[in-house]
C-alpha cells in the first residue's frame, strides 16, 4: 500500500512538472462589433410588480449588449476541436443568480459535472427551467428569497439555455464543455483562455443573436496566441 | 430314409444365385449404410462442434488469463499448507475417529434402553387412563408403576443426551483438524470455477475416438453424440391437405446455435437467431419448444436436407449463392415453402390476430396501415378488417367544391396535380396504351366528371369574407393544422391531403364553408372542425386559394370523343342485349344522356364507390378479390400471364401486381371491359415490400385456440379504441400508446406542443374526458394549438374514455373523485403553501398576466375537482417533468425536499397532500366575496 502510494505521489508530481512546463500558452483577443448597434428594447415588466418595482426606471433587453469601445459582450469562446486530454471537472460551483428579474451572468461556461449554485436574490417566484438536449432537463420552481439549489449538467453541450417560465424575458445560456479552456467576454469586449498546451486548435465564439464564427489558430510551447472575432450585422 | 428328389431344384444352382443375392443384399446394405452415414447434417453437427470447441476455447484461454494468477499460487500454498499440518496430525485424527465410532455405539446402546423404557411407560399410562375411567380397582396397580418408572426413563434419557454430547464434541475437534485443508480447497476452486466449467463444456464437444466409435456407422445406433434433434409441437399441425399431421420441427439438427448466445457472427447455418429475448428462449414470448421454427419461417420442418427443407432465397443473388453451394432448386410440389427472410413478419399475423398493430412487427404493421390508409381494405374484403371507413372524399356534393374540367383534368392524372396524393392513377395506364385506348379512356373519364357533377348536392355556401394570406399561412402552423396535412412548407402529417395548389381546385366559397364547419358538407368526413372565427378561416382561405399549380390548370382538358363515347355504351348495351337491340338503344341516347349512361357505367366498372360516397351507388358492391386467405392462395391460382421476369413465387406476384398493377395483361388480347383494374398507387419499394408481408399474412390457418394470443374483452375494448384513435389521427398531436406525435417533432419548445397523452387514464376524470371530447375548452391557455371538435357520437366518446382507461389498467366508472374529510388545520397548511410557493403567480388568469403572454397562463386550478383525479395531482406535484416532458410547470419537491421546513413539519409528502386538499376546495371567486364582506 505504502509502496503504490509513494508512486501515486510521483507520477503527480511528474505530472504537475510536465503541466508546468506546457502551461505558457495561452490564447486571448476580443470580439468586435460592426455597424449600428440594434436599439434595446425595453422590457416590460408589468405583469409582475415586484419585478417592475426593482427597476423604477425601468430595464432593457441583455440580448444584445455592444460595449462602449464598440466590442460586445457576453460571447461564448472555446475550444471546440484539437485537445486530447482528459480534465477533471472541479468541485467548486460556478453561480447562476436570479436578481433584478434577470439572470447573473448572462452567459456563463462550467465544465461537464461541475456543481452550478442557481441563487434566487429576488422577493418573487422565479422557476430555472434548463433545456439541455444532452443531459437530462430540469424544470425547478425557486419561491422563496434567498433560496440555492445546486445542479450539474453530465454532457457537454454549447449552449444550454436556461428559462423562467414565469418571467419570459429571462434566459441565460450555459456552455457545458469537457475541458477548462473557455471564457466569456465582458464590459471590454476581451477574453483569454489560459494554460493552454501548444497545439493546433479550432476555436469558437458564440453569441445568442450573432451565432457562431470558428478561426483555427496554432500555438507553440512560446505563449501568447491573437484571436479576433468580428460580429454583427 | 428317401433320396432328394434331385430333380426338383439344382444344388449348383441354388448355391449360385444364394451367392448372387448375399453379395447383392450386402452391397445394399453398405450402399444404406454409407448414404446414412454421408447425411449433410452430420457434417453440420461435426463443424458445429469443433466450432463450440473453438470458441471455448478462446474462452477458456481469457478465463484463464482473467485468473490472479499470484492469487492462485497464494491459495495452492495455503492450501498444501493445510495439507502438511492434516498429514502431520495422522495420528490424532486416526484417534478421534475411533473415539467417534465408540460413541456412536455408545449413543446406540442408550437409545435402545431409553426406547424400551419409554414404551413401558407409555403402556403403564395407557391401562392407568382406561382403568380409571372405567372405575376398575386395578388402576391402582398402574398408578404405581407408571410412579415407579418415571424416574428411571429420565435418567435414561439423560444418559442418551450426554452420549451424544460426547460424540458432538469429538466430531467438532474432528471437523477443527479437517477444516482448514477443506476451505483451503475450496477457495482453489472457486477461482477456478470458470475455467473448469468451460473445460467442462470443450470436453463435451471435443472430438474423440470414444465419440468415433459411437458415431461409427451400423453403432450409431446406441448412443450417438450426432444426432437429429426436434421438437415436437403439441398444438401446432401441417396440414397436408387431406391430412393433419403434428408439427415436428428438426431445423435445430442443422441451425445448433440458433438459440444459443455467442454465434451472432457465426456462419450459417449456426448464427444465433437475433433477438433471444423475444423468440426461441423459454422465458421468451415464443419459446421454440411451444412455437418451433416452422410456425413463423415455414417450409417443411419434417425433413433435414437443405432443398427438401423448402428453403426459399429472399433475391436473385441468394439464389444463385445456394444453386452453387448447395445445388439448390425450387420445390416445385411443396406449397409450404419457407417464406423469404423480408417477408417473415407476415407469420406473426397466424397467431396475432384482433389487434391494430403486432407488437414489433415494424413491416407488418406499415403494410397494413397502407392498406387502411390507401384504401386497399375499402375494394378488397378481408375478414377482420371490415367497417373500415371510406378514405377517399365524400362526392356527393362535389359541384359545390370543384368544377367538371378540373375533376377530369384529375382523374386523367392525380400525381400531376398533387405528386404526394394517397389517389391511385386509375386512366390511362399500360394496358390501355395506344392511340385508340387514348380515346376511350378520355371519353370514360369526361362521363365520370359528367355523372358526378349532375348527381351533386348543392348544399349551402357561406360567402368568404376578405382574409389575410400572410395571417392566413402562419394560422396553419399555430393551430395545429400540420398534425394531418402537410402544408405551409412544411412536410408534416400526411393523415389529411397535403394541402397545396388548393387555388387550383376549389372556390374561396366552398373553402371557407368548409373550414368553418366540415361536416356541413359532408357527414361522413374525418376533418374535425377547429372552431374558427370567421376571420380566422377567412385567412386561411386566403393563404389556401393563394396556392395554385399553373402547370395544372395550364393543361388542356380531356375531351369526349363522340365515336369513342358511342363505342363504350355498345360495348356496355351488349353485355345485356342483343348487338341490334343495342344499337337501336344507343340511337335513342341524346347525347348528355350517353355521358351519363357512360359515367355511371364507368363508375360501377372502376368500384369508384368504394373509397368516395357517390350518390346512386349507395348499395354497390366493392369489385375486388376476396383477400382473407391470399397469404396460402395456391400458386397455380396466380396468373402470371406472359411475365417472365420475376421468378414464379405468391410473394413475387404479389409485389409486382402492387407496383405495376396492370403488368400481367402484358401481352394479352383483351376487351376494354376484360381487362385488369386495379389502380397505380405508386409505391416506394419499402411500401410495396411493406404491403407484399401484410397481403402475405392475410391466411385463414387454423390455429389451435392455445397456441393463439386471444385477447381478453378488455383488450378488445382497447384495439377498438386504437381503431379510433387511428382514424381520428389523435397521434399527429398527441404521443401516447408508443406513438410520437408529428406535432410535437415539429415544435421546437415541448412546452408549447400539445400535451403527452401517456397515462391520460390516470390523470383526468373519466366524466370530464367524455365532455372535453365531445365539447372541447381552453384548458392551456398558451397553447397555440387548438383541440378540434371531432362531432363523436356517444359510444365512440365512451370507447375513448374507455380506452385511455384501460391503458392505464383502470375500468370506467364515471363515479369522479369522493373528497374525504380533511381537518381545518390541514386545510389551511395547504392555502399556506398554495401562497408561499406562489401557485397563483401563473395559475391565475388576470387581465394583465393575458396581456404578458405565454408564460403567465397556466391551467385554471378552479377545473381541479372536475378535471383531476386525486392520486394524480399528487405525483404531478412531486415530479413534473417526469411525467410531461418539457412542461412549465416547475418541480418544487426535488428528491422529495421540501423548501419551507416549518410547515407540517417539513414533511414533503404531507405537504403535497395539503395542497391537493387545498385544491379541490379552491374557489378564488367566494374567496375573494368573503374577503370583500
Amino acid at each position: 500500500m505504502i509502496c503504490s502510494w509513494n508512486r501515486a505521489t510521483l507520477t503527480a508530481l511528474l505530472l504537475t512538472l510536465f503541466a508546468t512546463q506546457a502551461q505558457a500558452a495561452s490564447v486571448s483577443g476580443s470580439a468586435s462589433f460592426q455597424g449600428q448597434a440594434p436599439a434595446a428594447e425595453p422590457i416590460k415588466m408589468e405583469a409582475d410588480p415586484s419585478c417592475k418595482a426593482l427597476h423604477a426606471d425601468g430595464i432593457a433587453a441583455d440580448d444584445v449588449i455592444v460595449n462602449a469601445n464598440g466590442t460586445l459582450k457576453n460571447v461564448f469562446v472555446y475550444v471546440k476541436e484539437g485537445l486530447s486530454g482528459k480534465y477533471e471537472a472541479p468541485k467548486t460551483p460556478v453561480t447562476l443568480d436570479q436578481k433584478g428579474c434577470m439572470y447573473t451572468p448572462k452567459v456563463l461556461g462550467v465544465m461537464a459535472g461541475q456543481p452550478i449554485e442557481i441563487i434566487n436574490s429576488d422577493s418573487t417566484l422565479h422557476n430555472v427551467h434548463a433545456l439541455p438536449k444532452n443531459s437530462p432537463q430540469f424544470n425547478l420552481g425557486m419561491p422563496l428569497q434567498g433560496m440555492k439549489i445546486k445542479k450539474t449538467l453530465a454532457k457537454p453541450e454549447v449552449m444550454v439555455k436556461v428559462k423562467c417560465d414565469v418571467h419570459p424575458w429571462m434566459a441565460s445560456y450555459i456552455g457545458v464543455l469537457d475541458h477548462p479552456f473557455y471564457a466569456v467576454t465582458g464590459e471590454d469586449g476581451s477574453f483569454e483562455i489560459k494554460d493552454l498546451p501548444a497545439g493546433t486548435y479550432v476555436i469558437e465564439a458564440w453569441h445568442e443573436k450573432y451565432g457562431t464564427q470558428t478561426q483555427s489558430i496554432t500555438i507553440d510551447d512560446s505563449g501568447k496566441s491573437d484571436v479576433a472575432f468580428q460580429f454583427g450585422v | 430314409m428317401a433320396k432328394p428328389n434331385p430333380s426338383l431344384y439344382s444344388v449348383q444352382k441354388t448355391f449360385f444365385w444364394f451367392a448372387v443375392t448375399s453379395v447383392l443384399l450386402t452391397a445394399s446394405l453398405a450402399g444404406i449404410v454409407y448414404i446414412d452415414a454421408k447425411r449433410d447434417w452430420k457434417d453440420y453437427q461435426k463443424a458445429f462442434f469443433k466450432l463450440k470447441a473453438e470458441k471455448a476455447t478462446a474462452e477458456l484461454k481469457q478465463a484463464a488469463s482473467a485468473v490472479d494468477k499470484k492469487e492462485l499460487e497464494k491459495l495452492r500454498a495455503e492450501h498444501s499448507a493445510a495439507r502438511k499440518t492434516l498429514e502431520s496430525n495422522s495420528k490424532s485424527i486416526l484417534d478421534l475417529n475411533a473415539k467417534l465410532t465408540a460413541a456412536e455405539l455408545e449413543i446406540t446402546k442408550t437409545k435402545v434402553v431409553f426406547q424400551d423404557l419409554k414404551q413401558f411407560e407409555d403402556s403403564y399410562r395407557y391401562y392407568y387412563e382406561e382403568y380409571t375411567a372405567h372405575h376398575d380397582p386395578r388402576a391402582a396397580s398402574y398408578a404405581a408403576k407408571l410412579a415407579e418408572i418415571k424416574p428411571r426413563v429420565q435418567e435414561a434419557k439423560i444418559k442418551l443426551e450426554k452420549a451424544e454430547k460426547g460424540r458432538d464434541t469429538v466430531q467438532a475437534g474432528l471437523d477443527a483438524l479437517l477444516r482448514q485443508e477443506k476451505e483451503a480447497q475450496k477457495k482453489v476452486d472457486q477461482l477456478l470455477d470458470e475455467t473448469t466449467r468451460i473445460e467442462r463444456k470443450i470436453e463435451a464437444v471435443k472430438p474423440s475416438f470414444a465419440k468415433d466409435l459411437l458415431n461409427a456407422p451400423m453403432l450409431d445406433f446406441i448412443a450417438p453424440t450426432l444426432e437429429i434433434q426436434q421438437v415436437v409441437l403439441e398444438n401446432l399441425h401441417d396440414d397436408y391437405h387431406f391430412a393433419k399431421a403434428q408439427k415436428v420441427d428438426r431445423c435445430t439438427t442443422c441451425h445448433m446455435g440458433i438459440d444459443q448466445k455467442g454465434f451472432e457472427d457465426a456462419p450459417q447455418p449456426f448464427r444465433t437467431h437475433p433477438n433471444l429475448d423475444l423468440y426461441l428462449g423459454s422465458m421468451s414470448a415464443h419459446p421454440i419448444e411451444k412455437i418451433g421454427c416452422t410456425t413463423c419461417h415455414g417450409g417443411n420442418g419434417h425433413s433435414v436436407s437443405f432443398i427438401d427443407t423448402a428453403h426459399t432465397p429472399r433475391d436473385e443473388k441468394q439464389k444463385a449463392e445456394w444453386e452453387k453451394k448447395y445445388g439448390w432448386r425450387d420445390l416445385e410440389k411443396w406449397e409450404a415453402k419457407m417464406l423469404p427472410l423480408q417477408y417473415t413478419q407476415a407469420a406473426c399475423a397466424k397467431c396475432h390476430t384482433g389487434t391494430v398493430e403486432v407488437p414489433q412487427a415494424d413491416k407488418l404493421n406499415l403494410g397494413r396501415n397502407l392498406a387502411v390508409d390507401l384504401g386497399c381494405l375499402n375494394c378488397h374484403k378481408v375478414e377482420g378488417f371490415e367497417g373500415l371507413w371510406k378514405v377517399g372524399p365524400d362526392l356527393t356534393a362535389v359541384a359545390s367544391k370543384t368544377d367538371e374540367t378540373w375533376v377530369s383534368k384529375w382523374l386523367q392524372d392525380p400525381t400531376r396535380f398533387r405528386p404526394s396524393t394517397k389517389m391511385p392513377r386509375i386512366f390511362h395506364l399500360e394496358n390501355q396504351a395506344g392511340a385508340d385506348n387514348a380515346k376511350l379512356e378520355d371519353a370514360a373519364i369526361v362521363a365520370t366528371a359528367k355523372y358526378l357533377h349532375h348527381h351533386s348536392a348543392h348544399p349551402e355556401v357561406l360567402r368568404a369574407p376578405q382574409g389575410d394570406a400572410a395571417m392566413g399561412e402562419k394560422l396553419i402552423k399555430d393551430l395545429g393544422c400540420l398534425g394531418c396535412h402537410s402544408a405551409a412548407g412544411v412536410t408534416a402529417g400526411t393523415h389529411g391531403p397535403e394541402l397545396s395548389s388548393l387555388g387550383s381546385k376549389v372556390n374561396a366559397d366552398w373553402l371557407f364553408t368548409w373550414l368553418k364547419d366540415p361536416k356541413r358538407h359532408s357527414a361522413t368526413t374525418r376533418m374535425p372542425s377547429l372552431r374558427l372565427s370567421d376571420s380566422e378561416a377567412a385567412d386561411i382561405t386566403a393563404y389556401l386559394m393563394s396556392q395554385r399549380n399553373e402547370a395544372f390548370d395550364s393543361a388542356a382538358a380531356p375531351k369526349a370523343d363522340p365515336k369513342a363515347v358511342d363505342d363504350l355504351i355498345l360495348l356496355n348495351l351488349q353485355s345485356k342485349m342483343r348487338h341490334e337491340e343495342a344499337v337501336a338503344q344507343l340511337s335513342k341516347m341524346a347525347p348528355d344522356e350517353k355521358l351519363l349512361y357512360l359515367g355511371e357505367r364507368t363508375i360501377a366498372h372502376q368500384g369508384c364507390y368504394s373509397c368516395h360516397d357517390i350518390r346512386g351507388f349507395e348499395q354497390a358492391k366493392s369489385i375486388a378479390t376476396e383477400l382473407s386467405d391470399e397469404g396460402r392462395k395456391n400458386l397455380h391460382q396466380f396468373d402470371f400471364g406472359y411475365v417472365h421476369d420475376i421468378p414464379h413465387t405468391r410473394q413475387d406476384w404479389i409485389r409486382k401486381k402492387l407496383e405495376d398493377p396492370r403488368v400481367f395483361d402484358h401481352g394479352k388480347v383483351k376487351g376494354y371491359y376484360e381487362r385488369l383494374r386495379m389502380p397505380h398507387f405508386g409505391l416506394s419499394e419499402v411500401e410495396s415490400e411493406a404491403i407484399t408481408t401484410f397481403v402475405l399474412s392475410l391466411t385463414q390457418e387454423e390455429i389451435a385456440l392455445e397456441a393463439q394470443d386471444l385477447l381478453t374483452t378488455d383488450e378488445q375494448r382497447i384495439e377498438r379504441g386504437r381503431r379510433l384513435i387511428q382514424k381520428l389521427n389523435c397521434q399527429g398531436c398527441h404521443s401516447f400508446d408508443g406513438k410520437d406525435a408529428i406535432l410535437r417533432s415539429i415544435t421546437e419548445d415541448p412546452g408549447a406542443a400539445p400535451p403527452v397523452l401517456h397515462g391520460q387514464g390516470s390523470k383526468v376524470q373519466e366524466a370530464w374526458l367524455h365532455d372535453f371530447l365531445q365539447h372541447p375548452t381552453t384548458i392551456r391557455p398558451w397553447l397555440k394549438y387548438r383541440m378540434p371538435t371531432f362531432g363523436l357520437t356517444d359510444t365512440e366518446t365512451q370507447d375513448i374514455v374507455r380506452y385511455f382507461a384501460l391503458l392505464d389498467g383502470r375500468q370506467t366508472s364515471y363515479r369522479g373523485e369522493v373528497l374525504q374529510e380533511v381537518s381545518p388545520d390541514r386545510l389551511a397548511a395547504g392555502k399556506e403553501l398554495f401562497e408561499k410557493l406562489q401557485c397563483a403567480k401563473c395559475h391565475q388568469i388576470t387581465a394583465s398576466s393575458q396581456a404578458m403572454g405565454a408564460s403567465f397562463l397556466a391551467p385554471d386550478l378552479t377545473l381541479t375537482k372536475h378535471r383531476l383525479r386525486s392520486d394524480w395531482v399528487i405525483d404531478w406535484i412531486k415530479d413534473p417533468q417526469a411525467m410531461q416532458e418539457g412542461t412549465m410547470m416547475p418541480g418544487f419537491f426535488p428528491d422529495m425536499q421540501s423548501p419551507l421546513p416549518d410547515i407540517l413539519g417539513g414533511d414533503a409528502q404531507a405537504q403535497i397532500e395539503a395542497i391537493r386538499d387545498y385544491l379541490y376546495r379552491y374557489d378564488p371567486a367566494a374567496a375573494a366575496e368573503s374577503t370583500a364582506s
